[in-house]
């Protein structure tokens, strides 16, 4: 496994783990849901410098394109829990349970 | 909701899954993921309820992560052995980390305990898309990868229909009922995957059908847990009379259609070798039958204790057009002896 290889699946699942285990907030969540998003767009990047193609060269704006619209999507999400909630904490989503 | 704002969701979802149908290239499959995440978001979000923003909110963070680790399944493949197609993916770890990923989009165990809350929180209609829409799009992937780790799908497959029929006893809301009903039937069609990969579109194609029709009979009884369900009597007699077949070919008794997907998969099982597998599996499929049943029993089995006031809602006719509702009623009860056209029907896809 290359050393680049090996930093970008590091820095991935350390993300995945930060979405996994969020403390309090649900912007920590989807903070961590962007720095993955983040890892995806540098691998993707690094992929067309790896084929010096120029076709590949558009991957990374395509996926950031649509994970811009995923983040505000779940900033509005964010901003709906608040508003219908109260507060943006993970813990008081709970009424679904029962 | 608006039409014009209803009509681009719907439009979205319905692109959202024929860009990942018509993909081979992991990214544009990543696309059409993200592209039904977005559109089903508002659909679930529109009466700005608590439960309903609470619904959307962790529907949202699942499917995004799942959404990400596919891609990033993709991309070490792609790092691994220089090509992007989505049948040539061929690295054990990438392959694993994909259907792990395709099993949280789909809620298949262990990755369940969000489906449940998630469909609960939904209006009837936004649990029939979620349910069965939303399902295609990971299974035309699951299809395309075909894995070469058959010890994974039969071992999850089969831990998917005792979870679903377990954790479907302790319900009494209808919505986490056939979100327990669904986990246990995407058990069935993933046992199969490694080995016949038809069969799990049939069995796929099944279940959209039954579970089609017994969201609309439950959204035009607007019942949403089993005491509503008791004095549905009064409103659409026949329905309630109809109504147990539905559920008992959910439950995959002969002679309803629900059987064909049960009776070939464990055909298919016994012809691998998989003798054990396919018994314990069929065993639990038994627990999934117990609550089909309950509902039964308290929907048209016992005749709660009549009063006058109970006789007037049959006179105040609904409004919901019921097409849709009857065409997938009599599929979920009849398709039995036509069972090798469908299976000729689906072998076409």
């Amino acid at each position: 496994m290359t050393p680049i290889h090996y930093a970008c699946s590091s820095s991935y699942f350390m993300g995945l783990v930060g979405l996994v285990l969020y403390r309090t907030q649900l912007l920590s969540a989807l903070l961590c849901l962007e720095a993955m998003m983040l890892i995806l767009f540098i691998s993707l990047s690094l992929w067309a410098l790896q084929l010096m193609s120029t076709m590949f060269a558009a991957c990374p704006m395509i996926l950031l394109a649509l994970s811009a619209c995923e983040a505000s999507a779940g900033l509005a999400l964010l901003v709906a829990t608040a508003r219908s909630h109260g507060s943006g904490r993970l813990k008081n989503l709970s009424l679904l349970r029962c | 909701m608006n039409p014009y704002i209803l009509s681009v969701l719907l439009m979205g979802l319905g692109l959202g899954t024929t860009v990942t149908f018509a993909s081979s290239h992991w990214l544009l499959a990543w696309m059409g993921l993200e592209m039904n995440t977005l559109a089903i978001l508002p659909l679930m979000a529109q009466h700005h309820h608590p439960r309903a923003v609470e619904a959307a909110t962790k529907y949202f963070l699942i499917q995004s992560a799942a959404a990400a680790t596919i891609l990033f399944a993709g991309v070490t493949n792609a790092w691994l052995s220089g090509q992007w197609e989505i049948q040539q993916i061929s690295h054990p770890i990438p392959t694993t980390l994909m259907i792990i990923a395709l099993f949280l989009k789909i809620g298949l165990t262990p990755l369940h305990a969000w489906l449940p809350e998630v469909i609960q929180g939904l209006d009837l209609t936004t649990g029939l898309i979620l349910s069965t829409w939303q399902k295609l799009a990971p299974f035309a992937l699951l299809v395309q990868v075909l894995p070469d780790m058959p010890t994974l799908l039969v071992g999850l497959g089969s831990l998917s229909v005792a979870i679903g029929g377990w954790g479907g006893l302790n319900q009494t809301q209808l919505r986490k009922v056939l979100a327990y009903s669904s986990i246990a039937h995407l058990g069935w069609m993933v046992i199969v995957l490694q080995y016949s990969t038809l069969l799990t579109v049939l069995a796929l194609t099944m279940y959209i059908t039954m579970t089609t029709s017994v969201f609309l009979i439950f959204k035009l009884l607007k019942s949403t847990n089993m005491n509503t369900l008791a004095s549905s009597w009064s409103k659409a007699p026949v329905l309630t009379a109809f109504t147990p077949l539905i559920l008992l070919s959910l439950g995959g008794l002969p002679p309803l259609s629900g059987f064909m997907p049960k009776w070939l998969i464990i055909q298919e099982l016994t012809k691998q070798e998989l003798g054990l597998v396919a018994t314990l599996t069929a065993l639990m499929a038994l627990l999934s039958l117990f609550f089909y049943l309950r509902i039964c029993y308290s929907l048209s089995l016992t005749s709660s204790p009549n009063n006058l006031l109970g006789l007037l809602p049959w006179r105040m006719n609904t409004k919901q057009v019921t097409l849709l509702m009857t065409t997938s009623m009599s599929l979920s009860m009849l398709l039995l002896p036509v069972s090798p056209a469908i299976f000729s029907l689906v072998s076409a896809l």
